[in-house]
């Protein structure tokens, strides 16, 4: 049999025929329509049991409680709480994308130690008990040596369990080097306590003020607790009214009933000005004035020196004239401003630039303060508050062994507490100075825990010799942050979703708060709680060391510490003193005089007269090199805490903001004379010069250039990091005289073309 | 199937969005990414091909310091309801992975039915449609946060706001669980509505009397929805979409901004 | 088009010159010869693609595949109380529990009970390790669908095996069936590979929801009954004409069903 071509085809044929009267072309068909819209590689996430857990945000300082949406073990929403006091089931992005930080890249998933070079980025995988063994070695060693005051600790809070457990360590251990990272609260506290004589933070009682005056905050750009005051701000729509001042157009500017541009860093004349107008037009509050405060009229100070009351300080110099002159405002703006503010039923005046992460001159603050005494809304419904810190960390003394007495002796590396800055208590701004000039002593070792020193402080170029001066930097993150990639060794934290810590006190809540953070799901890598590595590390010290420790583990320390609220804590997800009211007016001062004191007495002794002479806190720069002045400014999708931005918040950046990986910054088209919208050009400071764009906006005062925090991250993952510039890489810090801290609130630019 | 929308019993579920309010801090952006499984990419700032179901856009007055003024406006899938259904997408889906549900008043994307001829993106005047020119890829790990509520999209789809509308689903369960068919007004929400902590955003069934979203724009429905509060206005209005997402604003200029046109172009007027 | 014209005209005369040369010219002599092979070879090749397509295919595209239990539903079904909501039920939310979990299962077997070997291995792998057991399951649908059991069951009072088949009468595990292609059950197309059915629960496509939905239009009490005004359902080959189109958004949206 010969198979001719003819055949062959036939059998095709009739292959082709079978084939269509079988299932197959039709089966496969329906199938590979089925693949194609079904992807293998397209993940099906999986469907289960869905349960809540609640518990509390520790990602800012705005503490809100959360609602965390599971499937089975899997953490796939989070979502506001409803009720809880401080957000009631609002959230803000930066919050709804925590499952980004728990799930994400830029996780820890170990103990590491550096191999390579600092900041290099080569590292080993080492064993807790490893890596503990080796902190413990050095800190021995360095205690043995008669120099545990060359230890430090840089943490973003000396509020909670953690925290003290941080700050007793170092006590017993021997070093007086606490520091918490910089923020409004320290002007506000170091404010409260020159002005009221009392330790505690300022409360604001916004929710009940109808005339809110701010002077540059970032009410609604993510000032204090975020979510509360978008709250409040909603909440004032028709009831009450909200003034802005400030150089920009800012979110808070823009939503506000009247916004004031002002020439950046006179916003205490202005202060001082609408006391003028307050007090020349007696629409001041006689009772609070006359009977609970001092410093009002003319005084003399115990060794019979005659000073100037605030009053005639006020009416001599900051007359309408002389403040419009200083702050570009008219003088019928200023008088019209003061007159409403007074005779608002309740008015509040606020400070703090921005998101307030940054603090400010004392002068300003106390300026603006005593705008409130004026209108005696101290303590009182709709005012500001003096809110003591909540007292349930009730720790037996420690006992001191003669090193650690000896070590606790020593001055403090950043000069906070001491002969030149009393009153302050930490001054992070002073750290790098500090270090890289070795005047005190050398530090010798680091622990930095949550904190990202080396991204959110000013002047980055003098951090990082800091750092690099500091021959043994411990860093506690959970992520691989700047501070972390700088770091020798890392001993990562859970993230917020997997552990167990109270988180007191919202920022400017004007009840004491305690929330708390619970386990949402079990930790997802080999991560341990700060507070139990702690513990672990006294506990290797043995002696008093460890007797200062009494816990098994955080947990049970944790447990002991709420006592009895620990149940409610677990229940409820927070504890509220709800009958807290601040102290009436006769006890709610101890001041020397045992009033308001519009100036402090013993302020007065060294420091003549903080409003004397109202001097703007200066920029740095020569005006003629550098005729712009650039400043910073804060918004809600730009997380510049140390924390960044998660791939969820970057994604929402407008590309006025981020085009590419060019940050753009704001110039006005009078400035921006010569540059069209988008063109590249180089922005230098007397700290440096980078690459920017420029984003043309009427919205800012002619002369200044406005940048946003929150970029230029080198550290996290490829969402974040190389996008843009650090603010801080621009700009130094400038030491306020009387308290040390950080003053600056911008420097002097210049803009050239590319 | 008509007569059941005469008895009132079909929904027609909206939005109102209280400008005055926003502050465009963007927890509504990002409540709703991570709702429905949005993917997220290296660089998100090219923001034709950067997948926002809700995008803020920001207005401003164009004028000059110090009269500068700027409103934040989120933007979300409109369910234009058009003429009867005939949503401006929905008319010119060929593959009908589009289309708009009387019972809800939601425009529907179905993912496996789109072949990504992207006419509907042509088609809609508000920019919600996005197209997903790759494959979504969450770093290792991330997918562990993924929805089971909503289904992971692939490269060549068209995707857009739903309105949420699983949540629609699961409050419908919950409901026949409890041996209802109606839901209650504050048992289906967006999750841009829950998570907005201005409180700027109302949502509910512009159908029905007593809920918020009808007391705040008082609809007149005879009239193809618009608005009877002076303050509310919806975009492009003029168009005849119309969209079931309304904004109230205090300011002249935004409402204005909302119907934006041509300087010599005639106003229509709709009767 | 005219020189495309002249060029298929040009190929379809060459390709005839080749048959009439290529051809010996003793076979064309033959009686019965080549249309004899022609036709034999016709029917070869006919019959072996019906082998293939009705007989090999099947077999080539699904993969069989154990159950990691032999599990009986019998034995179980007679030691509960609430039938098959006993072990599927619904949660709190109305969301359906599907296939038990572990939690479940433990609550009788934390020890071995009987003597079946089955539930020793299932106590002893499973139970002792803490350890969900990775139940194949036969109805699971692709991503795309949304399917609401509290809808058809309690609401639309249809039973279980309406669409899972008499399954609790079942005293073994069938082997489940992967389609390799697809990764999906043999279930859901349907155990007769032409994808013809006897019973409602043979076929779990799309078109048998729609027909289960097109029928029960036809019974207004039904429809009354179903928790959606479902009584048209897009057939997924059709592009409707656009008198259709009005007809057909008026009435359901693709969305109830797709997520």
């Amino acid at each position: 049999m010969k198979v001719c071509r003819r055949s062959f085809l036939s059998l095709v044929i009739g292959g082709a025929a079978g084939t269509t009267l079988s299932p197959l072309p039709w089966k496969l068909m329906d199938d590979s329509s089925i693949w194609t819209q079904m992807w293998p590689w397209t993940p099906v996430p999986e469907d289960g049991e869905v349960s809540y857990v609640n518990t509390v945000c520790s990602l800012c300082p705005g503490g809100c409680g959360l609602t965390v949406r599971k499937i089975n073990e899997r953490a796939i929403k989070i979502e506001g709480m409803k009720a809880y006091p401080v957000n009631d089931g609002g959230v803000c992005l930066l919050g709804l994308s925590g499952l980004q930080l728990l799930y994400g890249p830029t996780r820890v998933k170990t103990p590491l130690k550096r191999v390579g070079a600092r900041g290099e980025g080569r590292w080993e995988k080492i064993s807790w008990e490893d890596a503990i063994s080796e902190v413990v070695k050095k800190l021995a060693d360095l205690r043995a040596k008669g120099l545990s005051h060359t230890v430090g600790c840089i943490s973003d809070s000396d509020r909670g369990t953690v925290a003290h457990l941080l700050g007793r360590f170092l006590t017993v251990y021997g070093s007086p080097n606490f520091i918490r990272t910089p923020s409004m609260q320290d002007s506000y506290e170091q404010t409260m306590h020159l002005m009221h004589g009392v330790q505690a933070s300022a409360g604001f009682d916004v929710e009940n003020a109808d005339f809110i005056l701010s002077f540059g905050s970032g009410l609604i750009d993510g000032w204090g607790s975020p979510v509360r005051m978008f709250k409040v701000n909603s909440a004032l729509k028709g009831k009450g009214k909200l003034v802005q001042v400030e150089p920009r157009l800012s979110n808070t500017a823009a939503k506000s009933d009247k916004w004031i541009p002002i020439k950046p860093g006179t916003e205490a004349a202005l202060a001082l000005g609408l006391a003028h107008v307050i007090i020349k037009e007696s629409l001041y509050n006689r009772d609070f004035v006359n009977n609970y405060s001092f410093g009002f009229n003319d005084w003399t100070d115990d060794r019979g020196r005659s000073h100037k009351g605030f009053k005639k300080l006020v009416l001599d110099e900051y007359g309408p004239d002389d403040v419009a002159e200083i702050t570009g405002i008219s003088d019928s703006t200023i008088i019209a401003l003061a007159r409403s503010f007074a005779r608002a039923s309740k008015p509040l005046a606020v400070c703090g630039r921005g998101q307030g992460n940054t603090p400010g001159g004392l002068s300003e603050f106390m300026a603006v303060h005593a705008l409130n005494a004026l209108v005696g809304n101290i303590n009182k419904k709709g005012g500001v508050w003096a809110v003591p810190d909540p007292d349930y960390i009730r720790w037996p003394e420690v006992e001191m062994d003669i090193n650690a007495a000896k070590g606790m002796q020593a001055n403090r590396i950043d000069g906070a507490g001491g002969k030149t800055y009393p009153d302050s208590r930490y001054l992070l701004n002073r750290f790098p100075e500090a270090v890289n000039s070795g005047k005190e002593y050398p530090m010798k070792a680091l622990f930095v825990v949550g904190a990202n020193p080396v991204y959110t402080i000013p002047d980055s170029k003098a951090v990082k010799e800091a750092f690099d001066k500091i021959p043994f930097v411990v860093s506690f993150s959970s992520y691989m942050d700047e501070t972390a990639a700088n770091a020798d060794l890392i001993l990562p934290n859970h993230v917020f979703l997997e552990r167990y810590e109270d988180v007191p006190m919202p920022a400017g809540l004007q009840k004491p708060i305690v929330g708390f953070s619970k386990p949402v799901v079990k930790p997802q890598f080999n991560t341990r709680h700060v507070g139990d590595v702690i513990i672990q590390i006294a506990k290797s010290f043995g002696g008093v060391i460890a007797d200062a420790f009494p816990w098994d583990n955080y947990e049970a320390c944790l447990q002991k510490t709420l006592g009895n609220k620990w149940n409610a804590l677990n229940k409820e997800g927070f504890w509220l003193d709800s009958n807290f009211m601040a102290k009436g007016w006769k006890r709610a001062f101890s001041t020397p005089s045992g009033k308001f004191e519009f100036f402090s007495r013993a302020f007065a002794a060294k420091n003549e007269n903080l409003f004397q002479q109202f001097r703007p806190v200066e920029p740095e720069g020569d005006e003629g090199r550098f005729p712009l002045i650039l400043i910073p400014y804060d918004y809600m999708r730009l997380a510049s805490g140390c924390i960044g931005d998660p791939p969820f918040a970057i994604k929402t950046v407008e590309d006025t903001v981020l085009k590419g990986d060019d940050i753009l910054v704001e110039v006005n088209p009078k400035s921006g004379r010569g540059f069209r919208e988008g063109d590249q050009a180089i922005l230098s400071t007397p700290k440096g010069a980078v690459k920017v764009r420029v984003h043309l906006f009427d919205g800012i005062m002619p002369g200044l250039v406005a940048m946003p925090r929150g970029l230029g991250h080198t550290a996290y993952d490829e969402y974040l990091a190389d996008k843009g510039i650090n603010f801080n890489e621009l700009i130094g810090p400038v030491e306020d005289p009387a308290s040390g801290l950080d003053a600056a609130w911008g420097i002097r630019a210049k803009l050239t073309r590319a | 199937m008509k007569e059941e929308h005469k008895h009132g019993k079909a929904s027609k579920f909206g939005m109102v969005i209280d400008l005055d309010k926003c502050t465009g801090c963007g927890s509504c952006m990002v409540a709703c990414m991570s709702e429905n499984n949005v993917p997220f990419k290296k660089d998100e700032t090219n923001k034709l091909d950067s997948i926002t179901w809700l995008r803020i856009y920001k207005l401003t007055n164009g004028k000059k310091f110090p009269e500068t003024d700027i409103c934040y406006i989120p933007r979300p899938c409109m369910q234009c309801e058009g003429d009867h259904g005939h949503s401006p997408c929905v008319s010119v889906c060929p593959a009908t992975a589009t289309d708009y549900n009387h019972e809800t008043g939601i425009v529907s994307q179905i993912y496996t039915r789109c072949f990504g001829c992207r006419y509907c993106m042509a088609a809609c005047p508000y920019h919600a449609r996005y197209f997903n020119w790759w494959d979504p890829v969450w770093p290792d790990g991330m997918e562990k946060y993924l929805s089971p509520n909503v289904s992971p999209r692939m490269r060549g789809v068209v995707e857009k706001c739903s309105f949420c509308f699983h949540r629609y689903q699961l409050a419908k369960n919950k409901a026949y669980a409890q041996g209802r068919r109606e839901l209650k007004e504050d048992e289906y929400q967006t999750a841009c509505t829950q998570a907005c902590p201005a409180g700027a955003i109302t949502f509910g069934d512009l159908n029905n009397s007593h809920h918020a979203v009808y007391k705040l724009v008082k609809p007149d429905n005879k009239h193809g929805g618009r608005p009877r509060n002076p303050n509310a206005f919806r975009l492009l209005e003029r168009l005849g979409t119309n969209p079931k997402v309304y904004y109230l604003s205090s300011r002249e200029w935004v409402r204005r901004a909302g119907d934006n046109y041509i300087k010599d172009e005639v106003k229509k007027e709709h009767h | 088009m005219s020189t495309l014209d002249e060029k298929a005209k040009e190929a379809s005369t060459e390709a005839v010159d080749e048959v009439e040369t290529v051809l010996p010219p003793k076979e064309k002599k033959q009686d019965n010869g080549p249309w004899g092979y022609i036709i034999l070879f016709f029917i070869i090749g006919f019959a072996a693609s019906l082998v293939i397509g009705w007989g090999i295919f099947p077999k080539l595209l699904y993969s069989q595949k154990k159950q990691p239990i032999d599990f009986n539903h019998v034995i179980h079904v007679e030691a509960v109380e609430e039938g098959c909501e006993s072990c599927h039920f619904f949660r709190e939310d109305g969301s359906f529990s599907g296939v038990p979990k572990l939690v479940q299962c433990v609550d009788c077997h934390e020890e071995v009970m009987g003597e079946d070997p089955n539930e020793v291995k299932f106590v002893e792998e499973y139970v002792a390790k803490g350890q969900e057991v990775p139940w194949l399951v036969y109805s699971k649908q692709p991503d795309c669908v949304f399917f609401s059991h509290i809808a058809h069951v309690k609401m639309g009072k249809i039973e279980c095996d309406t669409c899972h088949g008499h399954i609790g009468e079942s005293t073994h595990s069938r082997v489940y069936e992967e389609n390799r292609f697809t990764g999906y059950s043999r279930d859901i197309w349907g155990k007769n590979i032409a994808g013809l059915k006897k019973n409602t629960w043979d076929r779990m496509k799309m078109d048998d929801c729609a027909e289960c939905h097109a029928e029960n239009k036809a019974v207004p009490k039904t429809v009354e009954r179903l928790p959606w005004p479902i009584s048209w359902m897009p057939r997924p080959y059709e592009k409707p004409t656009s008198s259709q189109v009005r007809t057909q958004i008026d009435k359901d949206a693709c969305f109830v069903c797709h997520k």
